[in-house]
């Protein structure tokens, strides 16, 4: 770790005048209807509000012109990622598919994957779901046990996925099997990109603990998809999930998505707040604060081609921990009620719920704390 | 980082080393007091970067010598506020150093047949120290960074000192209590090390402010911007 720097956010262009235009935008295309949907927005689903903004060019903005994409800096997109979070904007249709499956098709996928898909991502039209987890492969990927045997006509696949955030509106799911028979652990694990209309394919939901469907299992029987559904090396699946999980985990979504909350309880506050209250506000404010330095100080450093695994991993656990506590230390001090119908009560409800997920989902907090030892020098 | 501020690094760990064993004698010749004094009066013309670089390594091997007291009265009579600012970065220092002598202590002590640092529950703790290590070091970088933004107005950065200096003081607590476990019996002794930093920190938490005091500060200034007015008031103060 570093010592006493921060790395330097510097993007290309008028970041003022972006977060100004995207400001006035959100004006205009944000509903503001369900309140709720705007904590953890990062899995609220519009279809039509990932259309327009797609169509306004916030969506692929970092993949290339040619694939239909904005060309523009990663922290142009990082500023464009925290005013929409900030914002509590319903981006969850797109998300997966912006964040990662966009840039992973880019770095590791065929010309052909490259020309099929990214233009649909870029609109915010085409929406992709992670395959990774299965019922016995969760902290451990090295287990994953659902296969892909290489016939004639392409890779035959059988097995199972579970936790699939988004499988039911997804059109792509980017999946980590095993194309090696008999091989063990990361050996002979690769990445394919799947159509999800293909033949042979069920997804059933799984109701969590919110009542809510996001995620789903996903079940593969004899489906059959093209050998140019290989993304990457044969082989290499395991190392490029790594890439990619490292990838997402410094994001401002680990601080910003349940920042509705705050902005909840300072609007209830009023503008002379009972002091119990300004002390809370004071300390989630300067907890929010440090980790967006963190946060953008990371973004900048994988902006420059750095690898900062460490760092994007104590961002998550930080950041995890604050969105834990938050709703905890807000309804230890207010006095609404757990059903009752204001603003405050009922995102401290949902959000309260949604909690426990924030330590499990992209890695748990006990991975990312093996990984930032890891880099201390202590495994 | 520019190659003045290595330079000055360079100068003042050698310069701490030798004050560490005589006091802050050699600090004050070496002529700290002059670092935020503009040259046009005679002095380095540093920045607040540079404060952050000296304090931290102050913080890291001499938290007991008033480094920031001497760097500060070169500006005369200033905000107070400016002494918490200074504070968060010897924090910084002194946290990393904590964490520097836990890491080495981990790695040689052995129990069980084994290095404490193979087991799974002393690297989760270790971890969680180290995310608070670093988010004090961001704390302090990025204020020192608005407060050359602001040419060193305590008022116009009075945002940042407030988040940076509770966010340090939060952090002391996980700090120093793992810190301590870690060692075992031999941290708690007058001999070693640790206690050089830790007790420096458990001090700071209470100096130049501690957490009731900043948190109503911020949390006052903050309920003034409203609820969407946090997050436009934040953006607005980018560096
Ligand atoms: C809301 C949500 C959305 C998700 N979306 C997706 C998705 O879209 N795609 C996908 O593939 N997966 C998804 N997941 C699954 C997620 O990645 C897994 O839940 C996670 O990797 C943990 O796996 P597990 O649930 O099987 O728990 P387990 O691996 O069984 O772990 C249970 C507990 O044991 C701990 N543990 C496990 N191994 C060790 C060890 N070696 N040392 C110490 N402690 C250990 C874990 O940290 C955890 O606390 C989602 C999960 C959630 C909650």
């Amino acid at each position: 770790m570093q010592g006493f720097a921060l790395y330097p956010f510097d993007p290309p262009s008028d970041i003022a005048a972006l977060r100004t235009d995207l400001r006035a935008w959100l004006a205009v295309n944000q509903l503001q209807g369900d309140l709720v949907a705007r904590a953890n927005c990062w899995v609220s689903f519009d279809a039509g509000f990932s259309r327009a903004l797609g169509a306004a060019g916030y969506v692929g903005m970092t993949l290339p012109a040619r694939y239909g994409g904005g060309d523009r800096h990663p922290l142009e997109r990082y500023v464009v990622i925290e005013e929409l979070l900030a914002a509590g904007a319903p981006v969850g249709a797109h998300w997966i598919a912006d964040r990662q499956t966009g840039p992973l098709i880019l770095r590791y996928g065929s010309e052909e994957q490259r020309e099929r898909y990214l233009p649909g991502i870029a609109k915010g039209e085409l929406y992709a779901c992670i395959g990774l987890s299965e019922p016995g492969a969760g902290s451990d990927l090295a287990a994953v046990r659902t296969t892909a045997r290489e016939t004639a006509e392409g890779w035959r696949i059988n097995g199972q996925k579970i936790w699939t955030t988004g499988a039911h509106f997804s059109h792509i799911m980017l999946a980590l099997v095993r194309t090696e028979e008999g091989s063990e652990r990361n050996a002979g694990l690769s990445q394919l990109l799947i159509d999800l209309a293909t033949p042979g394919i069920t997804i059933r939901p799984i109701i969590d603990m919110a009542g809510h469907h996001d995620f789903n299992e996903v079940f593969f029987d004899d489906v059959l998809v093209p050998h140019g559904a290989l993304v990457g090396e044969r082989g290499q699946g395991g190392q490029q999930v790594t890439a990619e999980l490292g990838l997402e985990r410094s994001g401002p979504e680990r601080y910003l998505s349940s920042h509705a909350l705050l902005v909840a309880l300072i609007d209830a506050a009023g503008a002379d707040p009972d002091p119990a209250v300004a002390t809370l506000i004071g300390e989630l404010t300067a907890e929010m604060w440090t980790l967006r330095q963190l946060s953008m100080s990371t973004a900048a450093k994988l902006a420059a081609g750095e690898d900062p695994m460490v760092e994007a991993s104590v961002v998550k656990e930080l950041g995890n921990a604050f969105e834990q506590d938050m709703p905890r230390r807000v309804q230890a001090i207010v006095t609404s009620g757990w059903d009752d119908p204001d603003d405050l009560a009922k995102l401290l409800r949902a959000l309260l719920i949604a909690s426990p997920s924030f330590s499990l989902r992209g890695g748990t907090r006990e991975v990312i704390r093996g990984i930032i030892a890891r880099g201390l020098g202590l495994r | 980082m520019s190659a003045a501020r290595d330079m000055l690094c360079d100068t003042a760990s050698a310069v701490f080393t030798e004050a560490a064993s005589v006091g802050i004698g050699p600090v004050e010749d070496a002529g700290f007091g002059l670092l935020l004094v503009p040259e046009a009066d005679g002095g380095f013309g540093g920045d607040w970067g540079d404060v952050n670089a000296v304090l931290w390594i102050a913080g890291h091997s001499v938290p007991d010598l008033p480094v920031a007291a001497l760097i500060l009265s070169g500006l005369g009579d200033v905000d107070p506020a400016l002494h918490a600012a200074a504070t968060v970065s010897l924090m910084a220092g002194a946290m990393g150093q904590a964490l520097t002598l836990s890491i080495d202590h981990v790695n040689t002590r052995q129990q069980f047949g084994r290095p404490l640092g193979k087991f799974q529950a002393v690297q989760q703790s270790l971890a969680v120290m180290a995310c608070e290590v670093r988010a004090v070091e961001a704390a302090a970088a990025a204020l020192a960074a608005r407060l050359d933004a602001t040419g060193g107005d305590a008022l116009a950065a009075g945002f940042e000192i407030a988040a940076a200096k509770l966010r340090a003081n939060r952090a002391v607590g996980v700090v120093t209590s793992v810190a301590h476990q870690v060692h075992g019996a031999i941290g708690f002794t007058e001999e070693y090390d640790l206690h050089r930093v830790t007790v420096p920190l458990m001090r700071w938490r209470g100096t130049h402010g501690n957490d009731a005091h900043w948190a109503q500060i911020l949390g006052r200034q903050v309920a003034g911007f409203g609820g969407r007015g946090l997050w436009e008031a934040m953006t607005a103060r980018d560096a």
